[in-house]
């Protein structure tokens, strides 16, 4: 478990990064190393040129701007997971980055390579599907802003072209009144998903559903954003059969694998389980509980 | 299939040739001062372990050493056609390339297999690397020697082997159809070899049964993987001829005469030395291909070479364990004696022949009676070779399946026949007083199981689980208690017993106690310390039976030039009670010797001395005393006048402790599980171990071991699985996807203690190693069961996962 030679480029801006990148077509970007690494020690993926972009400063924040926060690229997933900000305007991202491994991994995992990684049953990517966040990226002809439902193409594949490189991910504010919920099912504490829901569920002050937010990880070669299941939810009373008939719709949407751990049938019925779960506890937090 | 009398167990019975009174008057002794024996001491190992000042083999750093690493087969079967080693040995860095056929030359004799218990069974000749055919995914099939290790596997990559592919034997199903394809051309059919053990007239058993349980059980693979993977660093100096190995081994000593063997070298020129060793498991006890191909690889090019296993390579190189089918008939009557038990075990063997052949899956017969006076059995144990990676050693050895086999077939009894399963445990029971006991092939030699069994149900309810199943089944979730019942095998073993049962190797220990021209004292020992805390229990003996402090005692272990000789390894749970009795016999002695020299130079009788606290003085006269250290000077340096004409000069003494039988310990395991009936998940809410070992050393290490046996019980009962696809490709091969229990799937453990001695083991002490691994997945699957009472789950195979279990509680409802 060697990894197979490669050149090591340590850059210092993303000009340079983008210039690397156009000069080798199979040079992969080095950032918390927390997926890259094992796939080049297996040599898995063998890139020629390794550019390591962790030693650029200015691509890790969290800040708030016109509607959204803005994080850096480089931003650590506990620097995320902690900020005030997040739990304070997007707790959802919080909740989902609690399930990202374990915190020796998320102290050194990045905001941009887990969602650049794109892997499908991965949290961050579903989660970025779920609140129409949208990805800033630069490239030889400038910075371009990608939304997240445009993003994920499939396993491991996105919409960024080889030259370009993730530097922000963009989270919209959630509207006052949203409750959130993440409900996961992993074999064990800190494996990937086998099947992961993340809601968010806005109430008018009557109690209907204002807004619904409902994507999955693990359901298939993308992450799945439930819009059906968000349509039955809107303009409704949150009841026990809505919520019934929007987890099945969960489901439905859902094209997950088959695997070891877990054949695609158990797979999607764990996903209308875990979506009734996850609906119901979204529901009480926007009611104001926990 | 063939029968064999056991009859030879009859040697086994205990008390034959053992020094009673030596150890016996040194336990009395030491119960009078509360000494080190029973003692809660903290670890020696751990300081050094805990701040990282341990050596691990691949921490060994030679002059001008090469690395080295082996190409493994992608395929399941095929015959090499062809190999092509000449880019690799043009590669830069490049030392030596080597193939199997190139190994085949340079050996004299195949790959040991040390447990034949089966006199026909046909063992086919493995060599370390692969010759004309390759039989699993991983098998090795050339090497390289290289600068460093980056290069070595740059190398392998440009080594052109061309693989005319067989039919893979994936599974044991594939391996028994009929016109299956064959492992060994030559053979009638996969089958390696079969026997059965009898016991009674099991037929009448059967005839005259009121009930009968037919159940048949599955086993997934597994390996113990052990957080440090095996490595060996070789030195075959051109000039002496002497071979220097530095291996992460359980057994130093069965690894120089297998070395020894394999090269055809006497063993004077072979030294093998173990450094800190990351996790044994019983992995590290087997002997692999790779150490013969460090040597060889060392000697073709003058160089020391080392050869780390990576963790991916760990997952098809390292012994797998644990795979079987069992096919079970339990003869019983209306109310609840067992008088019967036929069972059939089917060992999911792979390509080749590990290290100890068939023995797991042996002694899963051979146990299958656990700790029932069962009088009728016909135990048969069948070897099937597929292609799959090689069967060995594992913590438990064949007995998590016997005892799943016993305690899940109690179960099915009493809800066949409406009566309770603990009464039916306690029925069957051998009682206290029908010890030495003869099961189908060994000799129980004390338990008191009734009472250990009805100390687990106290503290069940002690710690208040009844109300909390009640309270949470009021509660609508689905909570459940479930019981296991086990005996382990320890303390291995008579030697010539051993031998007759179809090992080539002894069993006996040598110990080695010296104290020094300081006073101070070294235990010389053969056991390896591999994290068990060997190095701590072994000083706690010889401290408390000489009378120094724990302090004041080393223990050396790892290296055959300066540590004494044991048979077997460190293994089948054996170094605390063999290794412990023999340093106790071998302290006891020398302690002689330093009374018969304190009391000269005291001008006292012997008889009237004490030692405590390295000081010996005479009773009743405190102040007329001597250090132990003064002693040690008189017998080393200044002895003129000091050390007695009679005595020769050095205080040493030397203990070969062959047992008369093994040991067996018991111990009865309770779990607390919540099943979430809507994904199939399941999660171990409390878990309790009541408990013999005979006498403890140190309850800490004893704890832990339990601790640690019982994480890797969970690990079988509920996640981890090697498995093969249909192709014979190997699926899991990361951490990723063979999952073992982390802290946070292990919930906490409350343990009980009771003890029992080992009347044929100086200091009454029984090993306890593996007991925590072979109770606990029975009491697990019927935690589940009793939480899922509704359902009418049967749990007949592990691991239980959840999806596994959905659709378990889904037939179960079908159908009830």
């Amino acid at each position: 478990m060697k990894a197979a030679t490669f050149e090591y480029v340590r850059a210092t801006s993303v000009d340079e990064v983008v210039r690397t990148l156009a000069d080798d077509e199979d040079a992969k970007i080095l950032a918390g190393g927390q997926s890259l690494v094992p796939l080049l020690n297996m040599r898995l993926a063998r890139p020629t040129t390794i550019i390591d972009i962790s030693r650029i400063d200015d691509l890790s924040y969290v800040r708030r701007a016109n509607g959204h926060l803005e994080i850096g690229a480089l931003t650590k997933h506990r620097v995320v997971e902690t900020s005030e900000l997040v739990h304070r305007h997007v707790p959802l991202l919080a909740d989902a980055l609690r399930y990202v491994g374990h915190v020796t991994i998320r102290n050194r995992g990045t905001i941009g390579g887990s969602i650049a990684h794109a892997d499908p049953a991965a949290e961050l990517p579903a989660t970025c599907v779920a609140l129409d966040a949208q990805l800033v990226v630069q490239g030889p002809r400038g910075q371009r802003v990608i939304a997240a439902a445009d993003f994920f193409h499939g396993y491991l594949m996105t919409a960024l072209d080889p030259e370009e490189v993730i530097t922000e991910l963009r989270v919209p504010v959630l509207a006052k009144g949203t409750g959130c919920a993440v409900e996961e099912l992993a074999r064990r504490s800190g494996d990937f998903a086998l099947v992961a829901v993340f809601a968010a569920v806005t109430l008018e002050l009557d109690g209907t559903c204002r807004e619904a937010r409902i994507a999955v990880a693990g359901a298939g070669p993308a992450p799945v954003r439930a819009t059906a299941a968000e349509a039955i939810l809107r303009g409704n009373a949150v009841t026990t059969d809505v919520i019934t008939a929007a987890a099945n719709a969960v489901a439905d949407a859902t094209d997950p694998p088959s695997d070891i751990h877990g054949p695609a049938e158990y797979r999607r019925e764990m996903a209308a389980v875990l979506s009734r779960r996850a609906i119901k506890q979204a529901t009480n937090r926007a009611n104001g509980g926990v | 299939m063939e029968r064999r009398d056991f009859s030879f167990v009859a040697l086994a019975r205990p008390g034959a040739g053992r020094d009673k009174k030596t150890w016996e008057d040194t336990v009395v002794e030491q119960n009078a001062h509360e000494g080190l024996i029973g003692a809660r001491v903290r670890r020696k190992e751990d300081l050094r372990l805990l701040t990282g000042r341990t050596q691990f083999v691949d921490d060994v750093q030679l002059s001008g050493m090469l690395e080295a690493a082996v190409l493994r087969s992608p395929v399941p079967h095929a015959r090499i056609v062809s190999i092509d080693v000449s880019e690799a040995l043009e590669h830069p860095g490049v030392y030596a390339v080597m193939t199997g056929a190139e190994v085949k030359e340079a050996v004299s004799s195949p790959q040991p297999v040390i447990w034949r218990m089966i006199p026909d069974q046909l063992i086919p000749d493995g060599y370390p690397l692969a010759v004309d055919k390759v039989r699993y995914v991983g098998q090795g099939v050339a090497a390289v020697a290289a600068k460093d290790r980056a290069t070595a596997e740059d190398a392998l990559e440009l080594i052109d082997v061309e693989y005319e592919e067989l039919p893979a034997v994936a599974s044991l199903e594939d391996a028994l159809a009929e016109d299956a394809p064959k492992l060994y051309e030559d053979w009638p059919s996969n089958v390696s070899g079969s026997t059965t053990i009898p016991k009674g007239d099991v037929a009448a058993a059967f005839a005259d049964a009121d009930v009968v349980v037919t159940e048949s059980f599955r086993f997934a693979r597994q390996t113990g993987a052990p957080l440090e993977t095996r490595g060996v660093v070789a030195t075959w100096d051109p000039y002496t001829s002497h071979l220097d190995i530095w291996l992460s081994t359980q057994s130093p000593n069965l690894a120089r005469d297998l070395l020894g063997e394999v090269l055809g070298i006497s063993v004077d020129k072979i030294r093998v030395r173990t450094p800190d060793v990351g996790g044994g498991f019983g992995n590290k006890f087997d002997f692999y291909g790779e150490e013969i191909v460090a040597a060889i690889l060392s000697r073709s090019t003058g160089r020391s070479v080392k050869l780390i296993e990576d963790r991916m390579e760990s997952f098809v190189a390292n012994a797998h364990s644990r795979e079987q089918k069992i096919d079970v008939e339990l003869a019983a009557t209306s109310d609840g004696a067992i008088t019967g038990l036929r069972a059939t075990v089917y060992a999911v063997l792979g390509g080749q022949l590990g290290t100890v052949g068939i023995g797991p899956c042996w002694t899963t017969a051979a146990l299958m009676t656990g700790p029932y006076d069962i009088p009728n059995a016909e135990l048969s144990v069948v070897g099937v070779m597929t292609n799959r990676s090689p069967y060995g050693s594992y913590r438990g050895w064949g007995q998590p399946k016997s005892n799943f086999v016993h305690e899940r077939m109690v179960e099915l009894l009493s809800r066949r026949i409406g009566m309770d399963a603990q009464e039916i445990r306690r029925k069957n029971f051998v009682p206290p007083d029908a010890f030495p006991y003869a099961s189908p092939v060994f000799f129980y030699d004390s338990g008191r199981y009734a009472d250990c069994l009805d100390l687990c149900e106290k503290s069940v309810e002690q710690a208040g689980w009844l109300e909390r199943r009640d309270k949470a089944r009021a509660d609508g979730t689905a909570v459940g208690i479930g019981y296991s019942f086990h005996v382990e095998i320890t303390a291995f073993g008579p030697s010539r017993i051993l031998n007759m049962a179809g090992l080539q190797h002894a069993g006996f220990d040598e110990e080695v106690v010296r104290i020094d021209s300081t006073g101070h004292v070294t235990v010389y020992t053969g056991q390896s310390a591999m994290g068990q805390g060997v190095q701590t229990a072994l000083a706690q003996v010889a401290a408390q039976s000489l009378g120094v402090a724990l302090d004041d005692v080393t223990v050396v272990v790892g290296d055959t030039d300066t540590c004494p000789y044991t048979g077997y390894g460190t293994g089948a749970s054996r170094a605390a009670a063999v290794g412990g009795g023999a340093v106790l016999t071998a302290a006891t002695r020398l302690k002689e010797k330093v009374l018969r020299i304190a009391g000269q130079i005291l001008e006292a009788s012997p008889e009237d001395l004490v030692v405590q606290d390295g000081r010996v003085s005479v009773t009743g006269a405190p102040d007329k005393s001597i250090s132990m250290a003064e002693i040690g000077d008189a017998s080393y340096r200044r002895m003129n006048g000091l050390l007695p004409e009679t005595e020769s000069p050095t205080l040493e003494e030397r203990e070969v402790f062959d047992p008369a039988n093994v040991a067996f310990s018991y111990g009865c395991t309770a779990v607390l599980t919540e099943v979430d009936t809507e994904t199939g998940e399941v999660r171990l809410l409390d878990y309790l171990i009541a408990h013999d070992c005979g006498t403890v050393i140190n309850p800490l290490i004893v704890d832990g071991q339990l601790h640690g046996g019982a994480a890797q019980a969970i690990g079988g009962a509920l996640y981890e699985e090697l498995v093969y696809g249909d192709d014979g490709q190997i699926q899991t091969t990361t951490f990723m996807d063979y999952l073992i229990p982390t802290a946070t799937e292990i919930p906490p453990f409350r343990l009980e203690h009771m003890a029992t001695v080992a009347d044929h083991i100086p200091g009454g002490f029984k090993g306890m190693g593996e007991g925590g691994t072979i109770g606990g997945g029975a009491a697990i699957a019927h935690s589940v069961e009793d939480a899922l009472s509704d359902y009418g789950v049967s749990i007949t195979s592990l691991p239980i996962t959840p999806p596994r279990l959905l659709a378990a509680m889904r037939a179960g409802k079908d159908n009830g």
